[in-house]
């Protein structure tokens, strides 16, 4: 393991089980959430995972988390194997990998203080013995995801919060064990546009100032710009575009991808564009489509996609696409 | 000179017991069942200082003291042993409040374990203990205790015990459920992330997330303790050597109270027991009131506020189309607890035939608040204060009920915020939407109805055969969709359509867009489009309307707000919202947050975020200006620099 990367999922597959397709079937199916991903994410980078429900990336992000267990393939965490751990062994890990979740208003346990949330994770972690050292680190936490002074908040409950603020919250909690990688879940797609900015932005100067690693997951490629170095696209449980920030939203080669870009809205009536609206939905991931994965909803889909599975194909040294067209 | 950005208030801790209290001390039964309760204890506490003799001692007493009715030694009367009733009432408060409340607690603790056990582990632990509890309460309790105090020696506390072990059944179920609840909560899954063992996540966010059930299941269970344990002594089953109210019955019965007519020696235990139940179910009631916000009343405000304001008539013309909708000078108030809030403030706009109205703002600056007022759905505390609302030569500002009724659906039409989550899930889709026709067409026969069904959904894009499917057969897209067929379906002329897309995938919302955009087309509806996304306003309307706190901050072509825009908000917003073109730009934010509607600067009410603001925005209100090309602009800085 290089010491370069701070994590790195080689064929990951994380399959649950459906059930039987009748009663007395002996074939099981099941729920393709992530099949076969491969990431490498660098120290203090920031990695946009980009997807509509269903893709995979909230499961990709919960097993990462150890939170779901692994079906097959590996996670490496700072050259550790940390895919199949005990909840002991992975109690160390875990203050390493912290995640914030997308809705800040459910993510909080309403009968806490912002204080006693703030401290939770160092008290869980046994961390900062006296009560002074402890209040000193959630000062801190509070203070570096921008909520100052933080004398101001800390007596106060979530409901007495705004949404931006609460989020504010979650990501001081996830700050407190000063983590080495963050994952983000859709961590902006329930605040009004207004707060986004202040969310990502915030996000960004945590990876300047304390040169923490993030991945970021989210369904809209617009709010990607600027802060992400990569941006990976996920359909049906697996990568099917990866490449660097410029790469992918200036030239992204798989039809997926750039259906995604097209229909992000552009904030001037004098640039209205044809997009290209993608029909229907995506498709249930237990009976997946034979061939690529995205053949029946591709709108350049040849014969040979239904038959063969494209596998990443490198279009740069950094940029790689699933699509039979480059294999041409 | 700038003004200082959103000054925030010092944090007061107030901690969810005292706004709890607050909120008990306004529920009426719940302080009555409170101070009934209260007596009791109290009485039963003092019971010696208050009870006029001794009713352990037989001193003094001779036949002649059976059965005396009320008289001024003997306020109620004595009993068949000549004994003083009222006294055998005091002491006897204290055997059944004992028994009601150890008997309770035993129960509550185990079934709270059973049911946050059951609950948070599931699987076959939680089969085993359910399954256990089912059978427990199939057992009928009475004919159980009884049998189990008769055949052991009857003390007050194997009494205590057994129908303490017998009374758990209910509490678990309960709390199963609510563990259950919480636990599929967010803030669990994110405790968990932290790296929270069980024990850490049980102690610290279930049970204080199951607790306020958990207080008034125990009323209700220690109420059914000191019925069960009267009717134990009733049933002559009760401890020998201690007066209870259930054992005072069980005598008086027994030796002969009726026949002699002495109905003090029945009525004053039976008093005992009716009271201390009823005071117990008012406060169970009054604490699962506050407590399960689903039962939560909303408290009417009598009469209409006359309140002035100011009329400017700025609504700008920027079309030859005939106008449907007309808006002037609205606003709305919300009254409660003696205050006024001036939700919406002077808000003017015109909706022609075909147009496709933006209306922008950030949560909590009255958008939703405008749209409900425009369909007369209000909630009880809020409205019209002045304005009118013309549509189709009427004013619905001020039109009555029954006739708004009539203009509902068939006229304007409303697709709400989140509405693919208000789908009846055990009623087909098909179902629901011809349930629509018929309530604003009464009387169309079935056929006629269900062709028009089909009619719909093919509108909207949902195949014929899905018709019959249930609400959880559909995607949150189909949804949606299914939610436009019904706001289509008595053909209204303006559709609203509030948030239609937020919670939904960038693709299914470029879906609805697309969808919403040729139905305009085709049935020549107009649309107002509320959002906070300004990119989906410039990508399909025609014309848009920035809101901030409750006014109009700006109202023009979507040309002029995006090319053009003269309200510092408007330009703030636009700088908040991603740019594919430039990916490398830093997003930029508004900081602060919108004003509390209790809470209303006096000037201009952006300008505690305003990044140009100056002296004069802090102390006066800014008028509308009228700009060429109808373009609207509320803010003082367009009369500086004309």
């Amino acid at each position: 393991m290089s010491d370069e990367f701070i994590l790195e999922v080689k064929n990951l597959k994380k399959y649950f089980l459906a059930g039987r397709p009748a009663l007395f079937s002996r074939t099981e199916q099941y729920v393709h959430a992530v099949d076969d991903v491969d990431l490498q994410l660098r120290r203090g980078e920031v990695i946009a995972l980009v997807g509509e429900s269903g893709c995979g990336k909230s499961t990709l992000a919960l097993t990462l988390m150890g939170l779901e267990n692994a079906t097959e393939g590996s996670i490496f965490f700072e050259g550790r194997d940390i895919t199949h751990l005990t909840d002991r062994e992975r109690k160390s890990t875990r203050q390493r990998i912290q995640m914030v979740f997308q809705d800040p208003y459910e993510s909080l346990n309403p009968t806490q203080t912002i204080e006693e949330i703030v401290t939770e994770p160092l008290v869980v972690h046994g961390l900062a013995g006296d009560h002074g050292e402890r209040q000193a680190h959630v000062v801190r936490a509070l203070e570096d995801a921008g909520l100052k002074p933080a004398e101001e908040y800390m007596h106060r409950f979530p409901h007495q919060l705004s949404g931006g603020q609460r989020q504010r919250v979650v990501i001081a909690s996830a700050l407190v064990l000063e983590p080495h990688l963050l994952l983000a879940d859709e961590p902006v797609s329930m605040l009004d546009v207004s707060i986004r900015a202040e969310i990502i932005n915030l996000l960004a100067d945590l990876r300047e100032s304390r040169g923490i690693s993030v991945i970021f997951i989210t369904h809209d490629l617009g709010t990607v710009g600027y802060f992400a170095d990569r941006v990976a696209v996920m359909y049906l449980g697996r990568i099917v575009e990866i490449g660097s920030m410029r790469e992918v939203l200036t030239d992204p080669k798989h039809p997926y991808a750039q259906a995604l870009l097209s229909v992000i809205p552009v904030p001037n009536p004098r640039l209205r564009r044809k997009r290209m609206i993608l029909q229907g939905e995506t498709p249930n991931p237990i009976e997946l489509p034979v061939g690529c994965r995205f053949h029946p909803r591709c709108p350049v889909a040849m014969n040979i996609c239904k038959e063969s599975d494209p596998r990443l194909l490198p279009i740069s040294e950094t940029h790689r696409a699933a699509c039979l067209l480059l294999a041409k | 000179m700038a003004v200082q950005t959103a000054e925030l208030k010092p944090s007061v801790p107030s901690s969810p017991l005292t706004g709890f209290w607050r909120e008990f001390r306004k529920n009426r039964m719940g302080v009555v069942g409170l101070v009934m309760l209260v007596l009791i204890v109290i009485v039963a506490i003092f019971a010696p200082a208050l009870a006029p003799y001794d009713p352990e001692t037989s001193e003094g007493i001779t036949s002649r003291d059976i059965y005396n009715p009320p008289s001024t030694d003997h306020w109620f009367g004595t009993d068949d042993a000549g004994k003083d009733v009222l006294s055998s009432f005091i002491y006897g408060s204290r055997v059944s409040l004992i028994v009601g409340f150890f008997a309770a607690f035993i129960s509550i603790v185990i079934g709270g374990v059973i049911g946050i056990v059951a609950g948070y582990y599931g699987g076959r632990l939680e089969n085993i203990l359910m399954r256990f509890t089912d059978t427990m309460l199939v057992i009928p309790d009475l004919p159980l205790i009884v049998v189990i105090v008769a055949l052991t020696k009857p003390s007050l506390l194997n009494i205590i015990f057994v129908i303490g072990l017998l009374g758990w059944t209910t509490t678990a179920r309960v709390v199963r459920s609510q563990t259950l609840a919480v636990k599929s909560r967010k803030f669990v899954l994110r405790a968990r992330a932290i790296g929270a063992g069980t024990r850490h996540i049980i102690l610290h966010h279930i049970l204080p997330l199951v607790l306020p059930l958990l207080v008034v299941n125990a009323i209700l269970v220690i109420s059914l303790a000191i019925l069960n344990e009267s009717t134990l002594s009733f049933l002559g089953l009760g401890d020998p050597t201690a007066t209870s109210w259930g054992q005072m019955l069980n005598f008086a019965f027994g030796r002969g109270a009726m026949s002699a007519g002495a109905w003090w020696a029945l009525v004053v235990p039976g008093f005992g027991i009716v009271w201390v139940v009823l005071g117990l179910t008012l406060l169970g009631h009054g604490l699962e009131q506050i407590l399960n916000p689903r039962l939560e009343s909303h408290h009417l405000m009598p009469g209409r506020p006359t309140v002035q304001t100011e009329a400017v008539d700025v609504t700008g013309k920027r079309s030859d189309v005939p106008v449907l909708l007309d808006v002037r000078n609205l606003s709305i108030h919300y009254v409660g607890d003696g205050q006024v809030a001036k939700a919406v403030h002077n808000v003017s706009f015109q909706l022609h035939e075909g147009e496709l109205l933006g209306l922008v703002g950030e949560s909590g600056c009255g958008k939703t608040t405008l749209m409900m007022a425009l369909m007369r759905l209000l909630p009880a505390a809020g409205q019209i204060a002045s304005g009118s609302i013309r549509f189709g030569g009427w004013d619905l500002a001020t039109l009555k009920e029954d006739e708004m009724a009539e203009i509902r659906w068939k006229g304007i039409s409303i697709i709400f915020q989140g509405a693919m989550n208000a789908l009846n899930p055990v009623r087909t889709v098909g179902d629901q939407i011809a349930e629509a026709i018929n309530k604003h067409m009464p009387g169309l026969p079935h056929g006629v109805v269900n062709a028009r069904v089909l009619e719909l959904l093919d509108l909207v894009g949902i195949a014929a055969e899905h018709k019959d499917h249930y609400p959880h057969q559909y995607s949150g897209g189909m949804r949606q969709r299914a939610m436009i067929a019904m706001a289509l379906s008595c053909d209204p002329q303006v559709v609203i359509a509030d948030e239609p897309t937020t919670a939904l995938d960038v693709m299914i919302q470029a879906q609805i867009l697309e969808l919403l955009d040729d139905l305009r087309k085709k049935l020549g509806l107009a649309i107002i489009f509320v959002t906070h996304d300004l990119g989906v306003v410039a990508e399909m309307c025609d014309s848009v309307l920035v809101m901030y706190g409750g006014m109009t901050a700006e109202y023009a072509s979507v040309d002029s707000i995006y090319n053009a825009p003269r309200h510092p908000y408007t330009q703030e917003l636009l700088k908040a919202f991603p740019d594919l073109s430039k990916p490398e730009k830093r997003l930029t934010s508004i900081p602060g947050y919108p004003p509390k509607l209790n809470a209303l600067p006096d000037g201009c009410r952006f300008a505690p975020r305003c990044p140009l603001a100056f002296e004069r925005c802090v102390t006066e209100m800014p008028r509308l200006h009228e700009l060429n090309g109808g373009h609207i602009v509320g803010c003082h800085l367009v009369e500086e620099k004309s």
